[in-house]
């Protein structure tokens, strides 16, 4: 009798915790599609339209820039303030400024790199020092240099990773969320790379003159997006038309 | 809400609610035996945060309790899931046992003492209180913990093996210094992943954070120190390096110093 009971009880409280447990990850699902508003779908898009276009930065900082286009010779890194912000004396354009649509949830194929892009340790410094994948993407971090290294990396989605590499190391990584990630090096400090991983394919970084383009977009009306590191984010609305050239500019404004 | 959805729901919640019948009967007779980590926040978890750990740690895990302010090191910030004291590879969340060995052994120079005051019930009702205040819990798993070789005992040639990757292949002294005293060319720059400043462990002291077992520190090198500058050298180590370098780095104690301390 007393046995019975027992183990009446032991079924009940299996019954009732894995209903409890199918109700929460239920819950958790339910949830998971509410906050994944931003589907993306993939579809042909026949009349797309692009986009070209220039960030520009005339705030006081302007003296700071750096040109290092400047000599003949590749300029000694240890002498080289910061790759933080740069933009061509000519014409105000910022590069490294990531560009990317905020809002849209349909358009083309989300093409994964199956060679993987590269972030090279050459001098202390990484090349290139801004990189912007879609979400899946593996990126191979290679180490040139004599000496030891640490990659480090402070996300917190995607796993973070800190790795003592020696020369000619080549560390592979994924990364499956949308984020935006400083990987630096605790022996040689002034220098960073930054990792942005987007969930949809519309994005690029702008080059040395601030030029960024982005191509076969659905016509419509989105909201665009500039990160830039220590410029922080800029929106703006732009309307894509079928099969035009849209042409913007974002300026960073004086602050 | 379409039909369809609708089914697909209910096709979701009854596969969960089989799988975690199944699971709770696989694993409620094993996890018995060993630590039994409840899997939700309870009621006794909450009360012992808010009671023991919040006044440091803070009400919601961001290591700004009251008595923080005052303290270095900071009392941890469990918002971004960085461990320290880890038995799995570099960037990985711990696991359940590796976060319930620091709050029962407490971390050695530092103000978290070891809880042996609290009831084994209350040490384990804390974990998933600690989890759930980072997100990385809900996307991620820790990984397996990593790979610790047979123990190989320390001799002269072992030790002068582990000198060589101390000094040059790995450069450990940049941070830690020749000696190991934790004063290293690199040493006075470093912080930590909150932007707090952090020393590079010296290791003629002797009381390691994460322990002073020869597997202990296998493990703190192998695995990084999440948060830290302190890296993970798991991709530059074989199994016997990381011996050798185990016995150096302990060979680099000095007991009579610390007696004097
Ligand atoms: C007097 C302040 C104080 C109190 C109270 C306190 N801690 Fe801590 N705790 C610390 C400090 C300081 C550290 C960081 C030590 C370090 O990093 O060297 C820490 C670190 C930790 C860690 C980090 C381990 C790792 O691997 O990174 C855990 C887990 C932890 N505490 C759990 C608890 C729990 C659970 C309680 C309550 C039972 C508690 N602490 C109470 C000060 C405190
Ligand atoms: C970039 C600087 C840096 C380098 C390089 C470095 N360490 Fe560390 N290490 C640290 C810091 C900082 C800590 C202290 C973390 C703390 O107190 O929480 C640490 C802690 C440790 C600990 C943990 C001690 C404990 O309290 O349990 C061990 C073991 C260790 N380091 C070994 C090594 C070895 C071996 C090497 C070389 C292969 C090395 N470290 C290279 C910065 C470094």
């Amino acid at each position: 009798m007393k046995i019975c009971l027992s183990e009446c009880q032991v079924m009940r409280k299996i019954i009732f915790f894995s209903f409890l447990f199918g109700f929460l990850g239920w819950c958790a699902i339910s949830l998971k599609n509410i906050s994944a508003q931003q589907q993306y779908t993939e579809i042909e898009v026949i009349d797309g339209g692009n986009v070209i276009g220039n960030v520009k930065y005339v705030g006081d900082l302007a003296a700071v820039g750096l040109d290092l286009y400047r000599d003949w010779e590749l300029s000694d890194t240890s002498k080289t303030p910061s790759e933080k912000l740069i933009f061509s004396k000519i014409n105000n354009g910022l590069k490294n400024a990531t560009v990317s649509i905020k809002d849209i949830t349909k358009g083309k194929k989300k093409r994964i790199p199956t060679i993987h892009p590269i972030i090279d340790q050459q001098n202390n410094i990484y090349i290139p020092h801004v990189i912007a994948i879609l979400t899946g993407t593996t990126i191979d971090i290679l180490h040139g240099d004599e000496g030891m290294h640490n990659i480090h990396t402070r996300s917190i989605k995607n796993q973070p990773f800190n790795l003592g590499t020696t020369y000619k190391q080549r560390i592979s990584k994924k990364f499956d969320y949308p984020e935006i990630i400083k990987l630096s090096c605790d022996l040689h400090k002034y220098a960073c790379a930054w990792i942005v991983v987007l969930d949809n394919p519309y994005f690029d970084v702008t080059d040395r003159n601030g030029y960024f383009e982005i191509c076969d977009i659905p016509p419509g009306t989105y909201r665009f997006q500039v990160w830039h590191e220590e410029l922080g984010n800029l929106e703006k609305e732009v309307t894509v038309h079928p099969k035009e050239t849209t042409s913007i500019e974002c300026v960073y404004p004086q602050n | 809400m379409k039909p369809k959805v609708l089914l697909d729901k209910i096709g979701l919640w009854s596969a969960t609610t089989v799988a975690s019948a199944a699971l709770m009967l696989s694993v409620m007779p094993m996890t018995a035996s060993a630590i039994n980590v409840p899997t939700e926040v309870t009621e006794v978890g909450k009360d012992t945060y808010k009671k023991y750990c919040s006044p440091c740690h803070g009400e919601e895990g961001k290591g700004d309790g009251p008595l923080a302010r005052s303290l270095l090191p900071k009392p941890r910030d469990f918002s971004r899931g960085a461990y320290k004291f880890r038995t799995t590879p570099s960037g990985s969340l711990p696991t359940d046992e590796d976060i319930y060995r620091t709050i029962f052994y407490g971390v050695p120079n530092s103000t978290m003492i070891p809880w042996d005051i609290l009831t084994e019930e209350q040490r384990l009702s804390v974990i998933p209180v600690l989890k759930s205040f980072s997100e990385a819990f809900e996307v991620r798993k820790p990984d397996a913990s990593v790979n610790v070789g047979l123990e190989i005992r320390p001799t002269e040639r072992t030790i002068a093996e582990g000198k060589k990757i101390y000094e040059e292949k790995l450069e450990c002294w940049k941070c830690h210094g020749v000696e190991g005293r934790g004063d290293g060319p690199s040493a006075s720059e470093q912080e930590d992943d909150f932007g707090f400043p952090i020393k590079p462990f010296d290791f003629t002291t002797g009381k390691f954070k994460g322990g002073n077992s020869p597997t202990d520190v296998y493990l703190r090198f192998t695995t990084g120190l999440n948060g830290t500058p302190m890296p993970s050298f798991a991709k530059e180590l074989s199994d016997e390096q990381r011996w050798y370098l185990t016995h150096y780095v302990l060979s680099l104690i000095k007991p009579e110093e610390t007696q004097n301390k």
